[in-house]
């Protein structure tokens, strides 16, 4: 339209300034349009936070009120240190998602930059074939190897222990694929001179990829955690007791047992979001770039 | 390694690679050994005996077949590493290479390879665990497309249904969304990483909060009747506060009632999806845009600068320009975002166990859920075998569809 515009009306001052004003009016219209898709975007945390602060009466009441009449801080406190019986409180349960989202995204790292390493940097018999053969393992769908996995953590009585989701857990085809990726863009320069200096494979290892590869490193851990953090099916089957109980798990028990209590509930799932939500804002552009990268892949 | 090459003469690589041939044999036969199709319970786990007299009575033909595929595999390695064994350079690069490898290789072979053979074995078979595997031929295969002729038993038929809608309305939705945003988000513009920050937020967060956030949205009293309540009123219509998880009405009936036509419960598959099951789909659209979103706006800035150059100069408006330059340029990073949504549409678990429970009349049941459920004994004795024929077939399922996908996507961008 601009084009047409342009061909039509012949060219002087007038039409620069009203060629102007369409700019500047696109440029608002633009604003506006990615301010409500934010406000959307953002609109069920800040609802829900200040639901937080609402009696159970007020929470539910039709035609909702934006704001509590009273903040109720001690929706807070009283979800805090609910005990649910069997060693099952929060501290408990925030205590078992940190822990398994930290270990399992440093075992991640840890040995899928081994494995990485051998992909990018060596050349041996087999090599080609277990990396197409990884590649297929991505597209298997999760729902096969659920039950059967289940069947082997109850024989090998690991169900509610930190063991059932660590072992599966300990590194995984999309942390390997990223971190080769990565460590194929990495110059070989360094490692030359290295090698000619007698360095082993692990130290070239350790001390020159492991050290270079930081961006992707972090962004796997960082992934890793969100994905360990947020899991919830193979938690909910293999954690069956209060005490091992993580909180999607635990939140799924308290929404029935809450039911007409939804100001609890939220709290419960503040308690959730907010960790992540922070770890994101402060280290977002390693999340868009860990996304982005897994989309290049493709 | 640094001994044996201080030696006059070169060491065969004989020895060696009949070690490497034995470990390899009984690693993998130690994997086939957690992975046997025997019963478990206290009893038999007792200690390794027990065990392992449980594997000798029932999983025999299963060790044999693992055996083959063990020995087999041994054999290839040793072959390798008699060959590469006098050259020192290539030997150290074999034995780090699968060094670095193995915690890769035994956590996949453990639990990705062997539980999927364990599940193909267990799927002939009626298997819950606590009693030793019976062999049942193709009857779980059966029982799942019973609901043909039984419709009493037509749950996994109803759910594959269900999910075929949800994948249907789901997908293209979502994706295209993910691209507009991301076109928005491309242009040059102040705050792009504040926007693009709050834009991704509702993915960051688990399923399971966003879910329940939702689930209190959707409560008859809840922001959702609200805000079109409100949002009606400006325009005088009056609306009735729906009870958006707990009404089964199809979307079809929807349509078609008004007209007069009236679709009976035992004609469910006529329906289309329910109200509940329209209401989930909103809430995952609203969750996975952002993620996809991020994968387009990272292959939109990979487009060079250059092509938009020629596409101006030659006279393209900005339509033109989306259209026959960067969509067909987004070609490949739509293929994955389709099979992605594809593959997690079809296997939707967490907002239905959490928001529907698979109601109202089994308008959200899931292929995953009910795999759940047979799994637990929820509703009938576990049955294990069922549940992993279901998981096959929705496997096979969730091929086609990223096959079909593949060929429309492939085909249908080659016109530029």
């Amino acid at each position: 339209m601009v084009a047409a515009n342009q061909e039509l009306t012949p060219v002087n001052r007038t039409v620069h300034t009203s060629d102007y004003y369409i700019k500047l009016l696109k440029t608002f219209l633009r604003y506006l349009l990615l301010i409500a898709i934010g406000i959307v975007m953002i609109s069920p945390f800040v609802l829900a936070t200040i639901g937080t602060f609402k009696t159970d009466l007020e929470i539910t009441a039709f035609p909702p009120k934006f704001l509590p009449a009273v903040w109720h801080w001690e929706n807070w406190s009283r979800v805090w240190t609910t005990d649910i019986g069997q060693g099952g409180t929060f501290p408990r349960w925030l205590f078992n998602t940190a822990f398994l989202a930290v270990i399992v995204a440093l075992a991640q790292v840890l040995f899928g930059s081994m494995a990485a390493y051998a992909f990018a940097r060596l050349k041996f018999a087999g090599q080609n074939a277990i990396f197409n053969f990884m590649l297929g393992t991505m597209m298997i769908p999760g729902a096969v190897t659920l039950i059967p996995a289940y069947v082997l953590m109850t024989k090998l009585r690991l169900i509610d222990t930190y063991w059932s989701l660590i072992l599966p857990g300990l590194v995984g085809a999309g942390s390997i694929f990223t971190l080769t990726q990565y460590f194929r863009s990495i110059p070989k320069d360094l490692e030359e001179a290295a090698i000619i200096d007698g360095a082993t494979h692990m130290q070239i290892f350790r001390k020159v990829i492991l050290p270079l590869a930081r961006p992707a490193i972090l962004t796997v851990l960082i992934l890793q955690f969100q994905g360990m953090w947020n899991a919830f099916l193979q938690p909910l089957l293999y954690l069956n007791s209060p005490k091992m109980y993580v909180l999607n798990v635990a939140l799924s028990i308290f929404q029935q047992q809450y039911k007409s209590q939804w100001n609890l509930t939220l709290v419960g799932a503040m308690f959730n979001a907010i960790p992540v939500l922070i770890l994101f804002f402060i280290f977002s552009k390693y999340y868009i770039e860990g996304v982005a990268y897994t989309g290049i892949k493709g | 390694m640094q001994a044996k090459q201080r030696g006059p003469v070169k060491t065969s690589g004989t020895l060696p690679s009949i070690i490497v041939f034995v470990s390899i044999v009984i690693v993998l036969m130690v994997i086939a050994l957690l992975n046997a199709p025997t019963m478990g319970g206290p009893r038999v786990m007792a200690s390794v005996q027990t065990y392992l007299t449980e594997v000798r009575a029932t999983a025999i033909p299963f060790m044999i077949a693992v055996a083959g595929l063990a020995v087999i595999l041994g054999l290839v390695a040793a072959l390798q590493v008699r060959k590469v064994w006098g050259n020192a350079r290539r030997r150290a690069e074999l034995f780090t290479g699968y060094a670095f490898l193995s915690p890769y290789l035994l956590v996949t072979i453990t639990f990705t390879i062997g539980v999927i053979l364990f599940a193909l074995y267990i799927s002939f078979n009626n298997y819950d665990i606590f009693t030793r595997p019976t062999f049942a031929g193709l009857k779980n295969y059966a029982l799942a497309f019973q609901g043909f002729t039984d419709p009493s038993q037509r749950d996994f038929l109803q759910s594959l249904y269900n999910v075929i809608w949800y994948m249907v309305i789901v997908v293209p939705i979502q994706t295209a969304l993910a691209i507009l945003l991301a076109v928005l988000l491309n242009a040059p513009m102040r705050l792009r990483q504040l926007f693009r920050t709050v834009f991704y937020a509702p993915s960051v967060t688990s399923s399971v909060v966003i879910t329940l956030i939702f689930v209190w949205f959707y409560l008859k009293a809840g922001y959702v009747n609200y805000f079109f309540q409100t949002f009606l009123g400006w325009f005088g219509v009056s609306f009735d506060p729906v009870n958006w998880l707990g009404d089964p009405r199809g979307l079809i009936q929807l349509i078609v009632t008004p007209f007069g036509v009236d679709i009976p419960s035992t004609q469910w598959y006529f329906r289309g999806p329910s109200i509940a099951w329209m209401a989930i789909m909103f809430q995952n659209i609203f969750t996975t845009v952002p993620t996809f979103m991020i994968m387009f706006l990272a292959a939109l800035q990979d487009i060079n600068p250059a092509l938009y150059e020629a596409a101006r100069i030659d006279g393209a408006n900005s339509w033109q320009v989306f259209r026959k330059v960067t969509l067909p340029l987004l070609k490949p990073i739509t293929l994955l975002v389709t099979v992605l949504g594809t593959i997690g549409t079809l296997q939707v678990f967490d907002q239905v166990y959490l928001a529907t429970r698979g109601g109202p009349l089994k308008t959200s049941l899931t292929p995953v859920y009910l795999i759940f459920q047979e799994a637990l004994g929820v509703n009938a004795p576990i049955n294990m075998g069922y549940a992993t024929a279901l998981a096959f077939i929705l496997a096979v399922i969730i091929f086609f569809f990223t096959f079909v996908q593949r060929r429309m996507i492939e085909r249908g961008t080659e016109q530029y």
